[in-house]
This record gives structure tokens, C-alpha cells and sequence, in this order.
């Protein structure tokens, strides 16, 4: 049991799970106030690796400055994000148009509109290689800890995702902004009524979950030294199933099944060949779904 | 709906209409990734297409080429709409591309059909020359570098390997070609995997290796994935010496793997440190266009793909159609590339020369005989 | 006013009305286009032709799924996969002809489908499209790597073309009619499906699936037909692909042409047929016809899709409304009193 082997591959998942897990923390963040899929939240993850990037070939600043840097593009983005994409949607207050599936579906494709032309637009910009980050900034120097190797990175991320985690709880529980996102990801018209200004709060949820997802951009592209235009679309199918299968409004739910996907990822590797372990994490999530029809963090269904 | 009606009727008119030419310029097609996930080699591609269709359009010959490049996103559906496209214009009598395996086998479809002569800079799936005599190929296969890589690594007293390539047709050809040839020469695979191509995470899969033990790690990867599973070898300290094919021998591999690349064993057919004129002229030319990078592999491919076929379009002139630049094509005798003497053999599969690279000191170096 | 609608007619000139628009559609599909076609003589016209209509198929089957039950589906591509490996694994190790393998890659691609449907269909909305997004990467993987039975990554060359019964209809304008004759009945046999009371039905799981539980309505066995015919006619549209195409490989079932298909079905109008079959036209038709603008092509597309969704939120040919279609019912509790005022709501 205490193999080091097997330490080797928990602990090597576990980080794995922990790079999911940021992604899935900003992304829940924004489902659960709107309820829509946010296929844009993959893009900015790619933006704000992005920022990083050129942060560093312009002005070589610290670490810090760049994660800075990286965090206002994300809210820059988000900001433009929501008014483009999701509040067009939001001007139809008829009876016919609340009750339409047909117009959240809508606001599915739009940011699915946005996301393409974000993504095309990188690649012409940037093009579609994968571009190094200079050695000087990267985060995985390894780190010996016990039997097992860590990186730097991981430990970094770790902590990054504690605080976003914890200062998220903060924010939704102890401040008046969190108190309005709740109600508006409770009831939007009845937040409306009691004088809430849901514009406003959305627009926050939207700026705090992408400078969220920009933070894991960035991170990422300092732990794996690689950024490329289509580097948001894996995370964020990632995060996607993580989010489902943790219940959709519970964010540390969202986290520990990130962590659950990235160990029985590495774990699969153990027994079947590395293509297959794909497999077994979409496996969980079935029998996790099945067993766990809200999830396993949800609320239960209430009468809509 | 209706002003969007009338641009795309436009537009589409307008493609119609601009295909009419001049005569003396003899057309050929070229359908590569411009866009998309593999764009970067697509473009690499065109460049160095470019730079051949220069050369020989100044070299004062009797007429002059024109190539028409479309992007086919590594896509089947465009590549076999690029494909009917080309077949349909008439003065088009040869094609280059596709990028893919996919993609250029379901293009090759089309061309067998319309007896277009096809000649692919990469494509490696197994079954491709053998779908009709139109497809051609001058990328040297598996079935050739797996045992050339195999006779080094005997030579070097290595007797257990493990095996990793991605999972794509051109992965199934690496593993194949690489341990059929290990065991003819009495070694033994400690165990052959596949992963997915665009994994981020290989620490689980070097966990695995480091287990088995391997004298050596042999790999089929791309440069993209191969500087990250170099530098998450060396996070995780392992120091089994690491083989890999052509594919991976370009400049990117070191800028992005870093010196997780020392040491690294390859093969190419392209050496850009190679003083034969040839080679320089295109190093020169190449660098003159990328801001002073150095070519890798892939782009010489691309370069010398270009000139074999308009090799042959000169020797099927005048009035080049396409059965006879298919047969010039197979007539191809070595022929002087970038990338070593290149020859069609009677099952249009080329056969070319080989070299044994290491990166040493952060550039590719051959390895001294 | 939607094409299909006959149950809602005050007079025959509606009914009448109703049948023009088909009647229409059909000469253009069978006549005028096969004419242009061949005096074109461009293979290219005929590829894209029959590409557009093996989309329109699949649109319009993802449109009884996501657009009358309502249920996102996001692993519509991997059917449509099954399908095609059916067909082309039919063709290459038993020799059978497309007569055979027609109906073969439907039907085992709707028993994939109910298989791996079962352990699901009680899940709703989100739940149940994270559902169907595991499925189609898990058959993915299975096309990719079960390397012995499906050649994984080196796909399948299929080597028949389109027949029947034995006679070769491979020439350009058999194969055409062949297509179009295959994606006609199947829209046709969709639009019956779903401008009937099983339509309705199943609109009733989209609207409120709760209510229509509580009213009776079998929710969890709809919901498997519903995922089951939309997997057949996927599967249908997949041996199309194969014989027509020659040659198959993973690839062209992966994730994003799920996603391509969930968006030519939003494009067009979620719950409106017409709408599915002109989303499936725009996204197959513009990037095609778009070519002229090189490497911008797909910011244009995207910049379409995002237009023509901001614009005409309901799509590009919404499904009439119940509301709407209620209120013209009962017209006449809806006269001015006189007054100026109106009665019921508005």
C-alpha cells in the first residue's frame, strides 16, 4: 500500500486534480449565479495566459506583476465577456421569452460564437504554435517530499486554489456583494423586486470568476511552459464535468471532484494503457451521476 | 438574412470566377492546415513552398507555376471538398498535401478516382501508397526509421526498451516498426503504450516506464508533446536515456523542452548545418523569412515535396496533364533534396538516407560515425 | 407562420398553404438542384451538396432530442461515428453493400444508444447533457483505441460505393438522389415524429418535465425513444458518410462536430425543424463559400453565428410559440370589447 509508486501516481494526480480544480472554481462561480455554460470561460483561461506571455517578452517584471497583470486582463475580459455575449439576452422580459428554453440556449451559442472568434482571432495574432514561457518564471522545479516529487507549481497552486476557495466563502457569505450574487443565483426576478441590482451583480460574478479563470490560465502556462490558442478547450470540459458531477451551485464540490478526476486519471494509468484512462475518469462521473442524480455536492431538486 | 444571402451568393460567385488564368502557367494544388490546431505546420508548409516556387519561376523556364494553397484544417470534410475542388479545375495536374494521415487518405479517395497525381510531404499511415498509383510520398516511413533506429540502439548495447507514441495512425506505425525490429534483433520491449496526443500530464505514464525499468525509452511524438514529456522526465529525475524519429527534430523542440532536450537521440533527413549548397541556400532563404529561426525537418519536407513535383511537371512539359506527371513522378531518380537523395520506388514510397542527431549543448548535432 | 402547422387551420386556404411550401422544397431538392448540379458538372458542388444534406440529417435528428424534448445533447457526433464504423466495418470484413448496411448502422447505432442511455435517462437538464458529453468522449475513446477491432487511428477505407440491391448508383447524380432520397424520408419521418401527439409529448418533458410527470406522461421511457431514434437516424447519416467519403477514422467524430451540430441546431431555432435543416445549411455552406477570405475564415463564421444569435434570438426560424399558437385558437375570446381594450392576456 505504501508503495512509492503508488504514492507517486496519487500525488502526481492529486495535482493534476488540483489544475482542474482551479479552472472549475471560476466557472462554477459563473453557473451557478446565471445558470448558463459558459464555453467563453476556457477562452479566458487562454487570455490571461496570454497577457502573461506578453507581460514577460515586453517588461520581464516579477512573477507577481505578471499573475497581476494576468488577473486584470481576466476581469477586463469577463467584463466585455458578459456585456457582448450574456445581457443582449437579458432584454426580453416577456412571459414567452423567461419560459423559452429556446433563450438560454441562446446565450449557450453566443458564448460559443464568442469563444470561436476569440480563439481564431488569437491564433492570427499569435499564431497557433505553442509558445515557451522563459525558463526564469517557471514554477516546476522539483521538490522532493518523502518517497514522492512534487513541483514547486504544485504547491503554489494548491495554495492559490485554498485562497480563491476561502476567500470565495468570504465573499458570499460575509460581504453585501455575496449576499446579492446569492439571490440572484437563488431567484433573479425576486432579487430583482426586493431592490437588488442583479445588472450590477452579475456583472461582478462575471469579473471575479474570469480574473478566476485567467489566474488558472496563467498559473498553468508557468507550470506546463506552454501556451497555445487551443490550450482552454481541454480544461474546460474538465472543469465542465467537474462542476456537474460536484453538484452544479457548490463550488468546494466542484473541487473535490476535480481532485476525484485528476486521481483516477493518474491512477487508471497504473492498470490501462494511457489513452483509456479517459475512460475511467468519464466512468466515474457516470457512476457518480447514476448514484447521485443532483451530483454529489447538489441541492436537492426543487420545483422550478 | 437576405443582405447575408446576397454576400455569401457573391462571394461564392466571385470564387467561381477567379479560377480563369492566363495560358503558359501550369496550376498545382496544395491543400495543408492554414488554420486550426495544426496550423503552425501548415503555415511552415506554405513558407517553404513558397521559397521553391520562387526559385523555380526566376530559373528562366519556359513557363511558370502557380500553386493554390487551401486550408484544410486537418479536417476530412474540407480536405475532401479541397480535394473535388481541385480534381474539378482542369488546369491543376498535380497536389501536394495533405498534413494529416486522416485527411490525406480521404482525399486520396478522390484523387484515385479522378487520376490526379497526389504527393504527401508527411503522411505516414501505412495503407496510403497503396490506395491507387496517383499517391506519392517522400517522408521516409516507420517501416524504415523504426529499424534504423533499432540497429542503433543494439549498436549501443541497449536491450530492453519501452515504447510510447501517440495514439494516431502514425503512432500505430512507429511501435510497429520500431519493436518487430528490436526483437529480430534479439532485445526485448518492456511495454509499449499509446497516449493521447495533446496530453498535457505525462508524469502518470513516466511513473509507468520508470517501474519497468527500460534501458531506453524509445518515443513517437511530435515536438509539442515531446518537450513536455522531456521536461517532466527530468522533474521527476529520471535519467533513462530517450530515442525518438524525425517527427521530433525540430528547432521548437529545444526552445520549448529547454535542456530537459540534452541527450536526446533522433534521426533526421535534414541536417540545416549540412555545407552542400543546396541546403544552405534554403537555411538562408528560410531564415530571411522567419526572423533568423532555423528550419526543422518538416518545412525541408515540405520544401523538397515542392520541388520533386515541379521536377517532374518540367519533365512532363509541354502540355503537362496529370498521367504524365504520375509518371515522371514515379520516374524520380535521385533526386538532390534538403533532405537527402530522394527516389520513388516501384510502390511510390520513398527511399531516402538517414542520420543519427543528439541534441548536445542546445542545438542538434550529428552524432559522429 | 411555420410550413408544417395543419392543426391549427380556421380554414382550408391554411391547410392548402400548408402543402405548397413541401411541395416546393421538393422540386428544388430533386429537380432544380440535380439540374444545376449536372450542368455544372463540378464534383465540388455535388461533394458539398451531399455533405450539406448528410448535416441537414443530423441536425434534424439532434433537433428531436435538444430542440422538441429539450434535452442538451452533447455527444451527438459519437452515433453518428457508430454508424459510420458499422457501415464501413460491414463493407470491409463481410462484403455486404449499402442496401444492407443502411438500415444496419441505424439500428446499431439506436441499440448503442438504449444501451448506454439506460443507466441515464433519469437525469435532467445540465446533469443529463454532462451525461450525454461522457458517453460520446467514451465511445470517441473506444473508436480510437480499440485498435483490433475498430483499426483505431488508422480508420477504414470503404470500398462500395452507394447501391441498391446490386445496381451501382455510384455515378455523381445516382449518389446525389441517392443522399438526398435517404435525408428527405428521414426528415420527413422526424417531421411527422414531431408535429404529432408524441411530438407534443415530448414537448411537454422540455416545458415542465415535473408537470408532465405528474400528468402522466411516461417521462423516462420518451426520453429513451427520443435519445434512441435521434442515435438511429445518426447512424443512418453515418453510413452515408462512409460510402460516400471512402475512407473513416476517429477524427471525424470527435467532441467539436458534436458541438458543430448542437450549434447548427441553435443557429437555426431550437424546436423549429426548418430551422435545424437551415442551421445545418449556413454552417456547412459558409465556411465552404467563405474560402475566398483565406485565414479569416473562421472569424467570419463566428462572427455569423454570433450576429445571426444576437439578432434573431430565437433563431433563424423560431418555433411558433404556444402561446401563440393557443391565442390564434381561441381567436375569438380575444376580440376588442369595443372599448379600445382587449380581453385574456396578450
Amino acid at each position: 500500500m505504501f508503495d512509492p509508486y503508488y504514492l507517486q501516481q496519487l500525488a502526481i494526480g492529486l495535482s493534476l486534480g488540483m489544475t482542474y480544480a482551479l479552472m472549475a472554481i471560476g466557472f462554477t462561480l459563473i453557473f451557478g449565479v446565471l445558470n448558463v455554460v459558459n464555453f467563453a470561460h476556457g477562452e479566458i483561461y487562454t487570455l490571461g495566459a496570454f497577457a502573461g506571455l506578453v507581460l514577460i517578452s515586453a517588461t520581464a517584471p516579477p512573477i507577481v506583476a505578471v499573475i497581476l497583470g494576468a488577473l486584470a486582463i481576466g476581469a477586463l475580459a469577463g467584463f466585455s465577456l458578459e456585456r457582448i455575449a450574456f445581457k443582449p439576452f437579458r432584454r426580453f422580459t416577456d412571459e414567452a421569452s423567461l419560459k423559452s428554453r429556446a433563450m438560454r440556449e441562446s446565450t449557450l451559442l453566443s458564448s460559443l460564437a464568442v469563444s470561436i472568434v476569440v480563439r481564431e482571432a488569437l491564433e492570427i495574432v499569435f499564431g497557433s504554435q505553442m509558445r515557451s514561457v522563459p525558463f526564469e518564471y517557471l514554477i516546476n522545479t522539483p521538490v522532493r517530499v518523502g518517497p514522492v516529487i512534487l513541483v514547486t507549481g504544485d504547491f503554489i497552486i494548491f495554495g492559490v486554489a485554498a485562497a480563491m476557495l476561502i476567500g470565495l466563502q468570504y465573499l458570499l457569505t460575509r460581504t453585501r456583494v455575496g449576499l446579492a450574487i446569492r439571490a440572484v443565483s437563488n431567484n433573479p426576478l425576486g432579487a430583482k423586486y426586493v431592490g437588488i441590482d442583479t445588472d450590477r451583480t452579475i456583472i461582478t460574478t462575471f469579473v471575479v470568476g474570469s480574473m478566476m479563470g485567467a489566474a488558472a490560465g496563467i498559473l498553468m502556462g508557468l507550470y506546463y511552459g506552454a501556451v497555445f490558442p487551443a490550450m482552454g478547450f481541454t480544461p474546460g470540459i474538465k472543469a465542465f464535468v467537474a462542476m456537474v458531477m460536484g453538484g452544479l451551485s457548490s463550488i468546494p464540490g466542484a473541487v473535490i471532484c476535480a481532485l476525484i478526476l485528476g486521481i483516477s486519471e493518474s491512477m487508471a494509468t497504473t492498470f490501462v494503457s494511457s489513452g483509456w484512462s479517459d475512460m475511467v475518469a468519464y466512468g466515474f462521473l457516470i457512476l457518480t451521476l447514476i448514484f447521485f442524480p443532483n451530483g454529489l455536492f447538489g441541492a436537492r431538486r426543487e420545483r422550478v | 438574412m437576405n443582405f447575408r444571402l446576397l454576400t455569401l451568393t457573391t462571394l461564392t460567385a466571385a470564387g467561381i470566377a477567379g479560377s480563369a488564368f492566363a495560358a503558359d502557367t501550369v496550376k498545382l494544388g496544395y491543400q495543408l492546415p492554414l488554420t486550426g490546431d495544426t496550423a503552425q505546420y501548415g503555415q511552415d508548409f506554405r513558407k517553404a513552398a513558397e521559397i521553391a516556387l520562387t526559385e523555380f519561376n526566376a530559373a528562366g523556364k519556359p513557363f511558370k507555376v502557380e500553386i493554390v494553397f487551401e486550408d484544410s484544417r486537418s479536417d476530412a470534410k474540407e480536405g475532401t471538398n479541397i480535394a473535388r475542388k481541385f480534381v474539378d479545375d482542369k488546369e491543376i495536374v498535380g497536389v501536394l498535401g495533405d498534413f494529416t494521415s486522416g485527411v490525406s487518405m480521404a482525399s486520396a479517395q478522390v484523387y484515385k478516382e479522378a487520376g490526379m497525381p497526389q504527393l504527401s510531404q508527411t503522411a505516414s499511415h501505412p495503407d496510403y501508397t497503396k490506395v491507387s498509383k496517383y499517391q506519392f510520398r517522400n517522408i521516409a516511413t516507420q517501416a524504415q526509421e523504426g529499424p534504423y533506429n533499432a540497429k542503433w540502439m543494439a549498436s549501443k548495447g541497449i536491450k530492453n526498451v519501452a515504447v510510447i507514441a501517440e495514439q494516431t495512425d502514425w503512432g500505430q506505425s512507429v511501435v510497429s516498426g520500431f519493436s518487430d525490429a528490436v526483437k529480430a534483433n534479439g532485445g526485448t520491449v518492456a511495454f509499449s503504450e499509446f497516449f493521447n496526443r495533446g496530453l498535457k500530464d505525462y508524469r502518470s505514464l513516466i511513473s509507468k516506464i520508470e517501474r519497468a525499468k527500460p534501458d531506453a525509452i524509445y518515443t513517437g511524438f511530435f515536438y509539442e508533446d515531446g518537450a513536455q514529456f522531456l521536461k517532466q522526465l527530468q522533474q521527476l529525475g529520471i535519467k533513462t536515456p530517450v530515442y525518438s524519429t524525425s517527427a521530433a527534430y525540430s528547432p521548437k523542440l529545444i526552445e520549448l523542452a529547454g535542456g530537459a532536450a540534452e541527450g536526446v537521440h533522433l534521426t533526421s533527413n535534414f541536417l540545416p548545418t549540412d555545407p552542400s549548397p543546396n541546403v544552405q541556400h534554403f537555411v538562408d532563404e528560410w531564415k530571411k523569412r522567419s526572423d533568423g529561426a532555423v528550419p526543422g525537418q518538416f518545412p525541408a519536407q515540405a520544401y523538397d515535396a515542392v520541388r520533386i513535383m515541379l521536377a517532374a511537371v518540367e519533365k512532363a512539359s509541354p502540355n503537362p496533364t496529370r498521367e504524365k506527371v504520375r509518371d515522371a513522378l514515379a520516374q524520380t531518380k535521385d533526386f538532390p533534396g534538403v533532405t537527402g537523395k530522394t527516389s520513388f520506388s516501384a510502390d511510390r514510397e520513398a527511399e531516402k538516407e538517414l542520420v543519427k542527431v543528439e541534441v548536445k549543448g542546445g542545438a542538434f548535432v550529428p552524432v559522429a560515425e | 407562420m411555420n410550413a408544417f402547422e395543419t392543426v391549427a387551420s380556421a380554414d382550408g386556404l391554411t391547410r392548402r398553404r400548408g402543402l405548397l411550401v413541401p411541395a416546393l422544397i421538393l422540386l428544388l431538392v430533386f429537380a432544380a438542384l440535380p439540374a444545376l448540379l449536372a450542368g455544372f458538372d463540378k464534383g465540388y458542388f455535388y461533394q458539398i451538396a451531399n455533405l450539406a444534406l448528410i448535416f441537414v440529417l443530423l441536425s434534424a435528428s439532434m433537433h428531436l432530442v435538444t430542440g422538441v424534448a429539450g434535452l442538451l445533447h452533447l455527444g451527438h457526433a459519437a452515433f453518428y461515428g457508430v454508424g459510420a464504423y458499422t457501415a464501413a466495418l460491414l463493407t470491409s470484413k463481410l462484403g455486404l453493400g449499402f442496401t444492407v448496411t443502411l438500415p444496419l448502422s441505424g439500428l446499431v447505432a439506436a441499440l448503442v444508444a438504449f444501451l448506454v442511455a439506460l443507466p441515464t435517462m433519469r437525469l435532467v437538464s445540465i446533469y443529463f447533457a454532462v451525461a450525454t458529453l461522457a458517453i460520446g468522449q467514451m465511445l470517441y475513446l473506444v473508436m480510437l483505441n480499440w485498435v483490433d477491432f475498430t483499426k483505431g487511428p488508422n480508420g477504414i477505407i470503404v470500398s462500395k460505393g452507394f447501391e441498391l440491391f446490386g445496381i451501382s448508383l455510384s455515378g455523381r447524380l445516382a449518389a446525389y438522389y441517392t443522399v438526398a432520397a435517404v435525408v428527405t424520408l428521414s426528415v420527413v419521418a422526424i417531421g411527422r415524429l414531431s408535429h404529432s401527439y408524441y411530438g407534443n409529448a415530448l414537448r411537454s418533458i422540455r416545458e415542465d418535465d415535473q408537470c408532465a410527470d405528474a400528468m402522466g406522461v411516461s417521462t423516462v421511457r420518451l426520453k429513451m425513444e427520443a435519445f434512441t431514434l435521434s442515435a438511429f437516424f445518426a447512424g443512418v447519416a453515418g453510413s452515408l458518410w462512409a460510402h460516400m467519403t471512402g475512407y473513416i477514422s476517429p477524427g471525424d467524430f470527435k467532441f467539436s462536430e458534436s458541438i458543430l451540430i448542437l450549434a447548427m441546431v441553435v443557429v437555426g431555432g431550437l424546436g423549429s425543424l426548418p430551422g435545424a435543416v437551415i442551421g445545418a445549411l449556413l454552417l456547412i455552406l459558409l465556411p465552404e463559400g467563405l474560402r475566398g477570405l483565406g485565414d479569416f475564415r473562421n472569424i467570419m463564421v463566428g462572427l455569423v453565428m454570433f450576429l445571426s444569435i444576437l439578432l434573431l434570438p430565437k433563431g433563424l426560424l423560431g418555433e411558433v410559440s404556444a402561446l401563440r399558437l393557443v391565442r390564434r385558437q381561441l381567436g375569438a375570446a380575444w376580440r376588442n370589447t369595443g372599448k379600445g381594450e382587449g380581453i385574456g392576456w396578450r
